[in-house]
């Protein structure tokens, strides 16, 4: 019995750290295969993971590439800008690349508070450590008493499952670790580092959606997220994360004034963002602060622009927070829309009073009246 | 959490006290400063509503050399020659030359009587990114603004809000000289705080708290567990006494060989059997797709 499992003990020592296996899949299927991505059952669109699973759930397995989500922020942006750092936080754990729009806080400072993912799922690109061949065996043995055997193989952290895993977990109480977060790419948009050019043109777009439209159209151009381009390296998914566009500090009055002088500036850069998602590998997540927009109409075009589009309304100041009903929750989620991509009729979800809740370790969304998960048993 | 927000705003915060025509805030504000000047800070205070002359009234003489006031009720849109200060002198770089001006060795806190004023000749959005730059630039220490909230439109007062690090709303209160004050402070980590607190002022414009209003509490405080010790209270022994922590440890486990031969297992030469595994088109038989030997 020592002999076999030495054996296979040294072959593992010796092969490349991320791969414990020599198990490959085959397959047939024409879909680009990247990191991350799934495609979906119901339409064979590719998906990726908003960060929350139970999120992924709700918007029916995932986010389509080259969709938006929407997120109509709660009253003290906290929970919108949550979901926005699982989002960015997500694309990080799957190596995607990272664009960051924000005009009130720095991008960097958004980058900075992406929650910790729970590790025993992440490869953390780290230079293995050698198996101790030549070490003092008086340590080495003592190190472990019952499973000796084990003692010089390499720490392996399920490699495998980080390339197939759709959808990861992550601890809010801790903040990434900056190396993991360095090892991903990301392009930051601050709003008050560019200034604004003067227009001669008559533009329906304020020049700061211009500006952030141009620098996101000239990140697509240059990385190669643009589906026109042959295919020459692999490809990879941006993921867009936009925070709070039509507040007044984008320059929008949207927010400020019940008619407002710029009516459709946001809603035509909604319209130029989605033409610019839809022929290209990203997906974007756009917050907007609904709860100041007075004007339901437009809000209401916003939300039709948009793919996806989810409402958040935390108990947080309201006076349902001293609701029974409620007080397990943080917060209740509307589902506005749900995208209908290259099919005649979507996939609604069943349940339409939810409410979520932030635990440390996980975003877990619930249907109200039943303490259970939305996520059906995995088996 | 009113005595709190008296006592000192964090730097870089931004205070609104929102009121209505039922209950003026200016008191408050008035509180605010003198608190501010007891702790010896420079204070700018940009005059639009009232007359400095009604502002002063109140403050204490003796600390008047680091209240600065900027008189914009006289001229505040500059329609004469000279005006003091007006509306469109609210932009970032006025302000911090302003500042800068007759500061001492700590930033200054700026008050804004009041923020309704330049909201109605300056655009939302211009007012917005200039508190927003105020915020973000260090030249200032804190910022605390007057808002007439019955006067501008809820988008308007949302956003000037949205801002803040935190909100005090006036009301009327039910005896005469109180007010009730609902207090929303949002800290730094994201956490919102709500409170409601019945107070009021006093001559030397110091700020007596009342007591909450008279509706129940309806937070909970959290009951701290007691960390309960599970090998308490059995009906078996689950501890270890040393004579038998020791003989646990002499135990010999199976399989435990001797270091010589630990070595031998753990650092064999490569004489010893390896399993060379060549993947085969055969085996890729997936077990979950039965029509992978198809060849479609």
């Amino acid at each position: 019995m020592a002999a076999p499992m030495n054996s296979v003990g040294k072959l593992l020592a010796e092969r490349s750290p991320f791969n414990s296996t020599s198990f490959q899949k085959k397959t047939r299927s024409k879909l680009i295969s990247i990191p991350g991505t799934r495609p979906s059952v119901q339409n064979g669109q590719l998906l990726v993971s908003t960060g929350v699973t139970s999120l992924d759930y709700l918007l029916g397995g995932g986010l389509a590439v080259g969709t938006v989500l929407l997120i109509e922020e709660d009253r003290y942006d906290s929970y919108s800008r949550m979901i926005l750092k699982y989002f960015l936080a997500e694309g990080v754990v799957c190596r995607h690349e990272l664009f960051v729009a924000a005009a009130q806080d720095n991008p960097d400072d958004i980058l900075q508070e992406l929650p910790a993912p729970i590790l025993d799922d992440v490869v953390i690109p780290k230079p293995m450590e050698q198996p101790r061949l030549s070490c003092d065996p008086q340590d080495s043995l003592d190190a472990m008493k019952i499973a000796w055997r084990y003692q010089n193989l390499p720490k392996v952290q399920s490699a495998l499952a980080s390339s197939s895993r759709f959808g990861h977990y992550y601890d809010v109480s801790k903040t990434m670790d900056p190396e993991i977060r360095q090892a991903a790419k990301c392009h930051c948009f601050y709003l008050p580092e560019h200034s604004p050019p003067s227009s001669t043109t008559h533009s329906p777009m304020l020049e700061s959606y211009s500006a952030l439209l141009k620098s996101l159209q000239e990140v697509i151009h240059r990385e190669g997220f643009d589906l026109t381009t042959p295919m020459s390296k692999s490809r990879n998914i941006l993921r867009v994360g936009l925070h709070s566009l039509g507040s007044a500090l984008w320059g929008d009055d949207l927010s400020c004034h019940d008619n407002p002088r710029h009516r459709h500036t946001l809603t035509t850069f909604l319209y130029g963002l989605r033409a610019l998602l839809r022929s290209s590998l990203s997906v974007a997540v756009v917050t907007v602060p609904s709860h100041l927009i007075q004007d339901r109409a437009l809000m209401g075009s916003i939300t039709r622009l948009c793919d996806n589009a989810i409402a958040l309304e935390s108990f947080n100041g309201s006076e349902r927070e001293t609701n029974t009903l409620y007080k397990d929750y943080h917060g209740l989620l509307h589902v506005h829309q749900v995208p209908h991509l290259n099919c005649l009729a979507s996939q609604l979800p069943d349940h339409k009073d939810l409410a979520f809740k932030l635990k440390r370790k996980q975003f877990s969304i619930e249907s109200l009246g039943f303490s259970c998960s939305l996520i059906p048993a995995e088996g | 959490m009113l005595a709190e927000l008296l006592q000192g705003t964090d730097t870089g915060g931004f205070l609104v006290i929102q009121d209505s025509c039922s209950c003026s805030g200016r008191t408050l504000l008035k509180s605010l400063i003198n608190a501010a000047l007891n702790r010896e800070e420079t204070v700018h205070v940009l005059c639009f509503d009232v007359s400095e002359e009604e502002l002063k009234d109140g403050l204490k003489t003796s600390v008047t050399q680091r209240l600065h006031i900027h008189n914009a009720y006289i001229d505040p849109l500059g329609w004469s020659d000279h005006p003091a200060f007006t509306v469109h002198q609210f932009n970032l770089v006025e302000l911090t030359h302003l500042v800068k001006q007759t500061s001492h060795t700590k930033p200054a806190t700026l008050v804004i009587d009041s923020l309704s004023w330049i909201l109605r000749h300056v655009s939302s959005p211009a007012v917005c990114k200039t508190l927003q730059q105020l915020k973000k630039g260090g030249a200032v220490r804190a910022i605390i603004g007057l808002l007439h909230a019955d006067m501008h439109q809820r988008g308007t007062v949302g956003s000037v809000c949205h801002l803040a690090n935190s909100v005090i709303t006036v009301a009327p209160g039910t005896k005469g000289d109180e007010a009730t004050a609902k207090l929303t402070k949002r800290s730094k980590s994201g956490k919102v705080l709500q409170d409601e607190e019945i107070f009021s002022i006093n001559e030397d414009l110091t700020v007596t708290v009342q007591s909450k209003p008279s509706n129940p509490e309806h937070k909970q405080s959290d009951t701290i567990e007691q960390q309960v010790d599970p090998t308490a209270n059995l009906t078996f022994n689950l501890r270890l006494s040393d004579t038998e922590r020791k003989a646990k440890e002499k135990l010999a486990l199976p399989f435990v060989f001797s270091k010589e031969k630990k070595t031998a297992l753990l650092h064999s030469g490569p004489g010893s059997g390896r399993i060379l595994y060549e993947p085969d088109a055969n085996d890729d038989y997936d077990q979950e797709d039965p029509d992978d030997d198809l060849d479609v």
